[in-house]
């Protein structure tokens, strides 16, 4: 079943599939470093009339919470990673790495930049993870 | 025109003479200047086949028209010659304070012919350019010689040093010369050129201003260059962990090289080694080159153990990983150490390390025994022994004599198929980027004009996906270990990484910007009616054109453009390699190559280089 992008049962399939990652485990087990926000820019041509977020509380090699947020809400955690809709579903489909598309300036990170390279492993389990989802794109 | 101040300084050690010399307008913007401007007089003035150590190889100390103005990356001059190391056309270029202050004093760039009688510095303040004696220096470690001309000095502003230390005067050919202590021209063996010519150091002192051609222009674009560099993450990386701060997505993309280019990926190693490390563990503030918002220098201390040092400047990236992974230590705090020992002595620590690395490995192979490293056990893992071999080679004692040599030297003088797993091309060794992660770094290694080579090109911030150039026709995504269309993407950033390092740009800055800004950069500041992107590639194309006609008049041909046997072979089953033969055919054929790695008639005379064709063609190269 193929689940709408961004969506309520998107976000609860993504955390299933975060937590039954045996690579995630690994690679995320030592971190302690607090929530992930990943936000998607406001569009709505696509269905985002305003920035839509997705809080991802991860502590050692667990999601523990997810949720969708508002930007206020977002900009609390202490990541932040912001990117359009465009780019968001070229990470989702394993198009654009997430840490070349922050280099390049395609995705914008707030928070620890060392802290974010040190786990730069358990970032792309968590958006192999986000692949396994099966998923509906607005545009398609 | 603006940007250049006109005059390079022309002394001939020997005799004690100075003159003041110059290139034509039409070979600046021919050439820009750099490494450029050098290859152009190298080949018009002088002897190439001259012995590398003879006094008819010049040293050449070139600043570009960008240097010294405030546009960020433009700390940089380059070092140029006929390499001690390889043989062929060498050049290193160096950031930190000298070339703006060189350029300040009114000099473009400074030309040393022939050898001192005796141990001598070069004082430049303004126009006033006088050698004195060094016998009191010689000796001195870069450290010590820096301080105590800094101190000789000590009246007015402050001068600016470029010295050598013991590597250089022992003529070890891998030594470099190091500016202020912290920054190095480590490349192809220039301390060595200036240790043959017995001239210990340059002092500089500029009391000059430099006035861009297009000043409003110029001032608008600084403050977008500014904000380019602020708001990129790359910078921010660099500025909060330095260059090492690419090592751990280094190892998981198989760029990092372990045990001498033989081990795959080890997250233990970049763990303990990689940027996070050193700003947690060691660093203590950051530096900057002159006029950079970046600051990527590392200031470092390690306050106890075994390894313990004073406050100074940090090890990069390439040297954790020459005296980390490729020795498989975990001890950054022996890195470190390594580091200063390095600078001291006025050490390549990419050539250094690998030359120890190897070494290593032919240890383990019985190639050499203990009795033969002269009592040193030279375990994987173990620093210690390394750090011993640093001072060996620095002083040619024992066999750091052997190691002096260079990698590919030693492996020849040890024999017994030593020579068969040395990882470098035309003897220079291979910098710390795994082609076998990112293929196109290997057709750069193949054919970048000093040797194996990650700074002539843009290849790695392309190919890694941390800068994208759209403009030049480069796309944004790449696959890495794919060697399919690689060719085009390299020519091109070959294209624009030649001319950066003749306008003496900080190839980390252009990382940051977009062609067009670099392109921009040139054009405010010299004045050059209609220079664009276009424009850039096509001096790229000229000056690559022009150093592969030196170093095909010194004999390199087709079969020298290669890559070692180690870099051909995969890691693992699941691993692969480089597709050299694809890549290297595709190339020739964009570059406009004939079938021994000439530039043909055609491609020179259409790249506006037609008067090299007779020195090319009727020389029989």
């Amino acid at each position: 079943m193929a689940y709408r992008f961004w969506s309520e049962e998107w976000i609860r399939e993504y955390q299933k599939m975060i937590n039954s990652s045996e690579d995630y485990k690994k690679s995320g087990a030592t971190w302690t470093a607090g929530a992930v926000c990943l936000v998607v820019s406001a569009n709505p041509s696509v269905g985002f009339d305003k920035e839509v977020g997705i809080w991802l509380g991860l502590y050692k090699g667990v999601c523990e919470e997810i949720k969708t947020v508002t930007l206020e809400e977002a900009q609390k955690a202490p990541f932040v990673i912001t990117g359009d809709y465009s780019r968001w579903k070229q990470v989702v489909l394993g198009q654009l790495d997430p840490i070349q598309g922050m280099m390049q300036g395609k995705l914008k990170l707030k928070g620890d930049l060392p802290t974010i390279v040190r786990y730069v492993k358990a970032s792309q389990d968590l958006v192999k993870c986000a692949s396994k989802v099966e998923t509906q794109f607005v545009d398609e | 025109m603006g940007g250049y101040k006109n005059r390079i300084l022309e002394v001939d050690l020997s005799i004690g003479k100075m003159d003041i010399t110059d290139v034509s307008e039409d070979d600046k913007k021919r050439f820009i200047g750099g490494s450029g401007v050098s290859a152009k007089l190298f080949l018009d003035r002088f002897h190439i086949q001259s012995n590398a150590l003879s006094p008819g190889n010049p040293l050449m100390i070139m600043n570009g028209p960008i240097t010294g103005t405030n546009l960020p990356g433009t700390s940089r001059f380059v070092v140029c010659g006929k390499s001690v190391l390889t043989g062929i056309w060498g050049e290193s270029a160096c950031g930190g304070n000298f070339g703006p202050e060189l350029k300040m004093a009114g000099w473009d760039g400074i030309i040393l012919k022939g050898v001192s009688e005796r141990p001598s510095f070069l004082l430049i303040e303004d126009s006033r350019c006088e050698l004195h004696d060094a016998s009191d220096l010689w000796g001195k470690d870069i450290y010590q010689v820096t301080d105590s001309l800094k101190a000789r000095y000590k009246d007015g502003r402050q001068v600016k040093v470029f010295a050598i230390g013991k590597a250089g005067e022992n003529l070890v050919k891998f030594a470099g010369i190091g500016n202020d202590k912290g920054d190095f021209a480590g490349r192809t063996g220039m301390g060595a050129l200036m240790g043959s010519k017995k001239l210990k150091a340059v002092v500089v002192r500029g009391s000059g201003a430099l006035e861009p051609a297009l000043r409003e222009e110029y001032s608008s674009l600084l403050k977008i260059l500014i904000a380019e560099v602020k708001e990129s993450i790359p910078a921010r990386a660099l500025r909060e962990m330095g260059t090492d701060s690419g090592m751990d997505l280094g190892m998981m993309t198989n760029d990092v090289p372990i045990k001498y280019w033989i081990s795959p990926q080890d997250f233990d190693l970049s763990f303990n080694l990689g940027g996070p490390a050193l700003t947690e563990k060691y660093l203590t503030k950051v530096h900057s080159c002159y006029a950079c918002p970046i600051a990527c220098k590392r200031v470092v201390k390690v306050t106890d153990g075994p390894y313990k040092t004073e406050e100074g400047p940090g090890p990069e990236y390439e040297t954790c990983c020459t005296f980390g992974t490729m020795i498989m230590n975990k001890d950054l705090a022996g890195v470190i150490k390594a580091n200063e020992l390095c600078n001291r002595a006025g050490l390549d620590t990419i050539s250094c390390g690998a030359a120890i690395a190897f070494t290593y490995e032919c240890y383990e192979k019985g190639i050499i025994t203990q009795k033969d490293a002269d009592g040193l056990e030279l375990l994987w893992g173990d620093i210690e022994p390394a750090l011993k071999l640093i001072e060996m080679i620095a002083e040619r004692k024992g066999i750091g004599s052997i190691l002096a040599e260079g990698t590919r030297g030693a492996a020849a003088k040890l024999g017994k198929g030593a020579e068969e797993f040395v990882v470098d091309v035309k003897g220079l060794d291979a910098p710390m980027h795994d082609p076998r992660g990112w293929h196109r770094m290997g057709l750069g290694y193949a054919v970048s004009t000093r040797g194996a080579c990650h700074l002539q090109h843009m290849t790695l911030y392309v190919e890694q996906g941390m800068s994208a150039y759209p403009e030049t026709g480069l796309e944004t995504d790449y696959k890495g270990p794919q060697s399919e269309g690689k060719a085009r993407m390299y020519l091109i950033s070959e294209n624009l990484g030649v001319p950066c390092n003749s306008a003496c740009l900080c190839i980390l800055v252009l990382g940051c910007l977009s062609a067009s800004h670099f392109a921009e950069m040139l054009r405010v500041t010299t004045g050059w009616k209609n220079f664009d992107v276009e424009e850039l590639l096509k001096s790229g194309q000229r000056i690559n054109l022009l150093k592969r006609t030196i170093n095909c008049l010194l004999g390199m041909k087709r079969e020298d453009d290669r890559l070692p046997r180690r870099i051909l072979t995969p890691l693992s089953s699941e691993g692969n390699a480089p597709n050299l033969d694809q890549m290297l055919k595709e190339y020739y054929n964009l570059r406009g190559l004939d079938e021994i790695g000439r530039p043909k008639r055609e491609t020179l005379e259409k790249a506006g280089l037609s008067e090299l064709i007779s020195k090319l063609y009727l020389t029989g190269a």
